[in-house]
């Protein structure tokens, strides 16, 4: 396939646990305590080096929100979501945020050399 | 320029002329010729009004028209045609007393000279006595070349200092006294007495005096090639090598002045594979030809640099550093040394027998995406951090940075080397020029895909007009540099467009290379397919360029060119 254009970030960050391209920067974390199908979830305020799929309404444990899956770039691999319309005003503030599951993501370069403390369930 | 685009009626801005009119009695026929350069007035008598006007807008005033015809038809050497023009509009091209101002010029009849010039018409001050003094000037320089010394310097005093007009140059002109007339003309930089020294004087005189009295040479040349420069830059895909345009019509290129049409595919294997240079461990991610085209550097995808001798096939020299992760490299144009950068976050010189010339390094250099240095090696731009452009004035040591607000994913510079193109990711291509002022907004491409690959674009056409770009829909987008228009976009490949690479001497070819594991030539859609062979500087050079934008994708999906793809 063609060159892949990749970013790299500096500093902390979450790397896609598949392919090690980077996608977020510890910096951009904004809360701990999401949860998914598989487990946890973090929420950040950008990701990098991801696409966006088509948009789709689903109901979560926190109301209605429109929301759009997100790829790994690299891998093709859906690592997480992007709020795009939440229906409660309580749930505003994600919109525009990206989910990434924490299943999906390893520490740092992929040498898992940070230990992660989780915080509280929501 | 700043007409207004009047096909064929450029517009004359010059003041009215105050010329006593001859009042014959007016047919009130305007002539509405168009200003085609046609030496041949209809034979009628025509009233020669101050206020009446040629053309369909009215905005040429007939005497001024009617004059620089006889100029040109004078300066074309119909002396007899323009006489007669002259009577028959009953307009002369200069009054009488200019007539005799010019003869007497050339003849070097001083004194009547300077007697011509104060009738010759309403002049301002200053322009009179700055036109006086070149008159004497000359006449000072003449005695002097004929060592008639005290006339030089009754001149000089009586008639030359007390104009009050740059004492500088006065005391320059006394200096030429003690001179010896052989150093004389050196010194004063003139041309010795005669008739080349009173013709270059009357240009001089011409610039001064106001147009009205005399009207500055060749002005209808002029105004025609101002119309015709014109219609070249509103002419959308102009894109032909012919300086020539016809005055017949205006000129208008059509469409089928770009390559739109694929010529050949070229698929993997119908390539005849020369050489297959192994070596890399990673997947080779740039490739750079050196500008005579002897040698070639690659890059791996973080890796090392190797350089290749294209005779032989063998690997010169491998460029490595602790933690080599080279991504891209850029030759000098004198094909001596080369650049390259990445995220190791220092740029290092380098020549050819693998000697460091020197290194940009330090806690504050910046990841490396992307390099190239202008094709006179006078600028070296970088991409880094992916968002900021870095242009670094190789000579002067100074540098300017352009940030962008979204990351960039290719940089090419054009032949000329005053703009750059940069791909962003947010599907937008920036023009910049490298030498204005940061401030200046670029101007900006959009209409095709891109998002996850790195898609390189580049200049093309005859003046560079054209930008072209590959696309993740598969397909190759045109615009014009200018106005930004997307002149065309071009399908035929199955897969994202990654690379594109405009024949830099045949403006009407391209090649573009794919995912589909193909690259396609493209040309003009009217034009036979040209053979391979015939076209011998055109398409080995055109392979040439190719190779160097679009080989990446060709290196990487020939496999015998590397060990691991993806």
């Amino acid at each position: 396939m063609g060159r892949l254009y990749l970013i790299q970030l500096d500093g902390r960050i979450y790397s896609c646990r598949n392919c090690r391209s980077h996608l977020a920067q510890c910096d951009e974390l904004v809360s701990k305590s999401f949860h998914c199908r598989h487990g946890k979830a973090y929420l950040f305020n950008t990701v990098v080096n991801v696409s966006v799929g088509p948009l789709e309404d689903r109901m979560m444990t926190t109301g209605k929100h429109t929301v759009a899956d997100i790829f790994c770039n690299s891998c093709q691999q859906v690592v997480g979501w992007k709020y795009e319309v939440a229906f409660e005003k309580s749930q505003k503030y994600k919109e525009g945020k990206f989910i990434l599951e924490r299943a999906k993501m390893v520490d740092g370069d992929g040498s898992d050399s940070f230990p992660i403390s989780d915080g509280d369930d929501e | 320029m700043g007409g207004d685009s009047d096909v064929g009626q450029p517009p004359l801005k010059r003041q009215k002329l105050s010329k006593p009119s001859h009042k014959t009695p007016c047919e009130g026929s305007r002539t509405g010729v168009a200003a085609t350069g046609s030496a041949a007035l209809m034979a009628r008598s025509i009233c020669s009004n101050d206020g009446e006007t040629v053309g369909s807008h009215g905005q040429i005033r007939k005497v001024e028209f009617v004059r620089i015809i006889e100029q040109a038809l004078f300066s074309l050497g119909y002396q007899q045609a323009g006489a007669v023009l002259e009577e028959e509009s009953g307009i002369r091209l200069q009054s009488p007393a200019v007539q005799q101002f010019r003869e007497d010029i050339l003849a070097g009849r001083w004194d009547e000279c300077v007697a011509t010039l104060s009738e010759i018409g309403v002049l301002e001050e200053s322009t009179y006595k700055a036109a006086l003094f070149l008159v004497l000037q000359q006449k000072f320089l003449e005695s002097l070349e004929a060592s008639n010394t005290t006339a030089a310097l009754e001149t000089l005093r009586s008639e030359i200092s007390p104009l009050g007009v740059s004492t500088s140059k006065v005391h320059q002109l006394a200096s030429f006294i003690v001179c010896f007339p052989e150093d004389l003309l050196a010194k004063a930089q003139w041309k010795g007495a005669g008739q080349e020294s009173r013709q270059s004087l009357l240009e001089e005189l011409q610039q001064l005096l106001p147009p009205s009295i005399m009207v500055p040479e060749r002005r209808l040349e002029h105004l025609i090639e101002v119309a015709l420069q014109v219609q070249r830059e509103a002419c959308v895909y102009h894109n032909t090598l012919d300086h020539v345009l016809s005055l017949y019509s205006d000129h208008r290129c059509s469409r089928d002045q770009i390559p739109t049409r694929t010529l050949q595919v070229v698929e993997g294997d119908s390539l005849k594979v020369k050489y297959k240079f192994t070596g890399h461990s990673k997947p080779v991610s740039f490739v750079a030809w050196s500008p005579d085209d002897t040698m070639l550097l690659t890059c791996g995808n973080e890796e090392v640099v190797k350089l290749w001798d294209i005779s032989t096939g063998q690997c010169k020299y491998t460029y490595d550093k602790p933690n080599s992760c080279f991504t891209s490299c850029a030759w000098f144009p004198d094909g001596k040394r080369f650049v390259s950068g990445g995220g190791d976050k220092c740029i290092y010189m380098w020549d050819l027998e693998g000697h460091e010339l020197e290194a940009w390094k330090g806690a504050r250099m910046p990841r490396i995406n992307d390099l190239a240095i202008t094709t006179d090696g006078s600028h070296m731009v970088s991409i880094c951090d992916h968002k900021n452009i870095r242009i670094y004035n190789l000579e002067e040591k100074t540098e300017r940075v352009i940030e962008e607000e979204k990351p960039i994913t290719s940089l090419s510079v054009s032949k000329n080397g005053r703009y750059l193109l940069v791909n962003l990711v947010s599907q937008e291509i920036h023009l910049w020029d490298i030498s204005a002022a940061t401030k200046d907004l670029p101007k900006k491409y959009r209409g095709h895909k891109q998002g996850r690959y790195v898609i390189r674009s580049c200049f093309g056409g005859t003046d560079y007009a054209f930008i072209v770009s590959g696309s993740e829909d598969s397909q190759v987008y045109i615009w014009h540099r200018w106005n930004g228009e997307l002149l065309d976009v071009l399908s035929g490949h199955s897969g994202t467009v990654n690379s594109v690479s405009w024949n830099p001497v045949n403006p009407h070819m391209f090649a573009s290379a794919s995912d589909d594991h193909t690259i396609r030539i493209w040309g003009l859609s009217n034009r036979p397919m040209p053979k391979k062979h015939d076209e011998k500087p055109g398409s080995s050079n055109g392979f040439d360029h190719l190779v160097n934008g679009g080989t990446r994708d060709l290196l990487e999906n020939l496999r015998p060119f590397n060990s691991d793809t993806d």
